[in-house]
């Protein structure tokens, strides 16, 4: 009896701290870590499955695949040969202009480790955590479409939460008429809720929204939610918008996560670890030489 | 019910790894809210057979890590399981433990109060779930019970009959 209620006092106390956002960062951390090991484990043979069935996929597929990515590979050089160009004369005509630089990015791909066990919240596990630079905030995409942002990381893993999360909000825009809005989580799979936006307002299902990039947190111009449904009950100031999320949630096996070049000298402020700035700008020294290889 | 000593040393702790398992194992979407309760069933399990060797403290910790992986706030799961493990203690001298009725009316009390403060934590920390998917669960419980109570088992000392 004595031992039940010291422990039930210790828990409830644990969940006042934890709610009222004091610091348990570390004890959750450590208990991560220490149940990461299982975690791994209870992955291995979904992934052993998902790579038997990749490496029985038909040779003709496998070529007829290869011919096409080449294809596409092409394209995709001439169209960056043309980016580069325009890149280089945004950046000359910033330099003109005195304007802060344009935001530079860099990726990696993360596998997912395992989707949320709890039915009631959306979050996924994924192998790379903080020894690979990956910070609070960062921004997770699937397919070129916003699939979410971290939300916390231990050295080796870490949590992404997705936009259907109940608990997250994104600042969207309609891509066909520039109308702002709040897409909210709703906790079920796939569907976003659009809010505030007024009555009078042009909304039809099927309008495309995209980030607005307000906040500094999300990248403008993603792709996130199609309309799904508008419906309005008189006699409330907005309008019930929901939409679909253009990334499945059901399906992504990885995400990309992107360092914005501003994150990058947060991240150098805060660990003094210039790992991440480094590899931008040898990148970046790397693509001009080529270029000017190229050139010459 | 007479008190049932484990196969070997750490069979209970082996027994609840399993499940802790079980609870993080990638489900499809819409039959995670079916999943049944594989630790608060286990806890249960070892709480009726063997009242003796079931502690609290290993409990309570089980449900702390629950908490880290889920992302639930932390403290929940551990006052749950701990909640669990008390119930099914004062309960047990108080019913037939053998009896199958009243095992599951014990099952069905203890998943109860176990979800129902739960559900208040969620509530008062403001993101409680909607609809009634939440109590499914306790039907999937109560039925995998008998498979699971009976699978346990395998890590009960068998008693030499001659």
């Amino acid at each position: 009896m004595i031992k039940f209620t010291i422990l039930a006092l210790i828990a409830g106390g644990l969940i006042v701290m934890d709610y009222r956002g004091s610091s348990l960062l570390p004890i959750r951390t450590g208990l991560k870590m220490l149940a990461y090991p299982l975690q791994y484990a209870v992955d291995v043979p979904y992934k052993v499955a998902h790579s038997t069935k990749g490496f029985f996929t038909e040779h003709e597929r496998l070529s007829a695949d290869n011919r096409e990515l080449r294809a596409l590979v092409g394209v995709y050089a001439a169209r960056d040969q043309k980016y580069y160009s325009i890149a280089q004369e945004n950046l000359r005509l910033r330099k003109q202009l005195d304007a802060t630089p344009a935001v530079r990015e860099k990726f990696t791909l993360a596998e997912i480790l395992s989707v949320s066990s709890n039915p009631f919240s959306k979050d996924v596990v994924i192998n790379k955590g903080s020894n690979d630079d990956i910070f609070v905030g960062q921004v997770a995409l699937s397919d070129n479409n916003i699939y979410g942002q971290v939300k916390s990381v231990t050295p080796n893993s870490a949590v992404v939460i997705q936009l259907t999360d109940a608990k997250h909000a994104i600042h969207v825009r309609n891509s066909r008429t520039g109308l702002s809005a709040l897409a909210v989580g709703t906790g079920k799979i796939n569907l976003l809720e659009l809010k505030h936006i007024e009555t009078s307002m042009d909304v039809q299902t099927g309008d495309v929204f995209v980030s607005s990039g307000l906040g500094q947190l999300y990248p403008p111009d993603f792709p996130v939610a199609v309309v799904n449904s508008v419906a309005y009950n008189p006699g409330d100031s907005f309008m019930r918008v929901t939409a679909h999320s253009l990334a499945d949630f059901t399906k992504t096996r990885e995400v990309l996560l992107i360092w914005r070049a501003d994150y990058s000298m947060e991240i150098i402020h805060q660990n003094t670890n210039n790992k991440a700035k480094a590899n931008i700008d040898s990148n970046i020294a790397k693509r001009t030489n080529n270029k000017k290889k190229a050139k010459k | 019910m007479d008190e049932i000593i484990p196969r070997f040393k750490g069979a209970i702790i082996v027994s609840l790894v399993l499940a802790f398992i079980l609870m993080i194992l990638p489900l499809r979407e819409d039959w995670l809210v079916w999943r049944p309760e594989w630790l608060a069933l286990t806890i249960i399990h070892w709480g009726l057979v063997s009242p003796q060797r079931s502690s609290l403290l290993l409990v309570w910790f089980i449900g702390l890590m629950v908490d880290a992986l889920y992302g639930s706030i932390l403290g929940q799961h551990a006052l749950g399981y701990a909640i669990v493990l008390y119930m099914t203690l004062r309960m047990r001298p108080r019913v037939i433990a053998d009896s199958f009725f009243q095992q599951i009316f014990i099952v069905f009390i203890v998943l109860g109060t176990y979800l129902l403060i739960n559900l208040w934590i969620l509530g008062v920390t403001g993101h409680s779930p909607k609809g009634w998917s939440y109590w499914w669960t306790v039907a999937s419980s109560i039925v995998v019970w008998p498979f699971y109570h009976y699978f346990l088992q395998i890590f009960h000392l068998k008693k030499k009959s001659f």
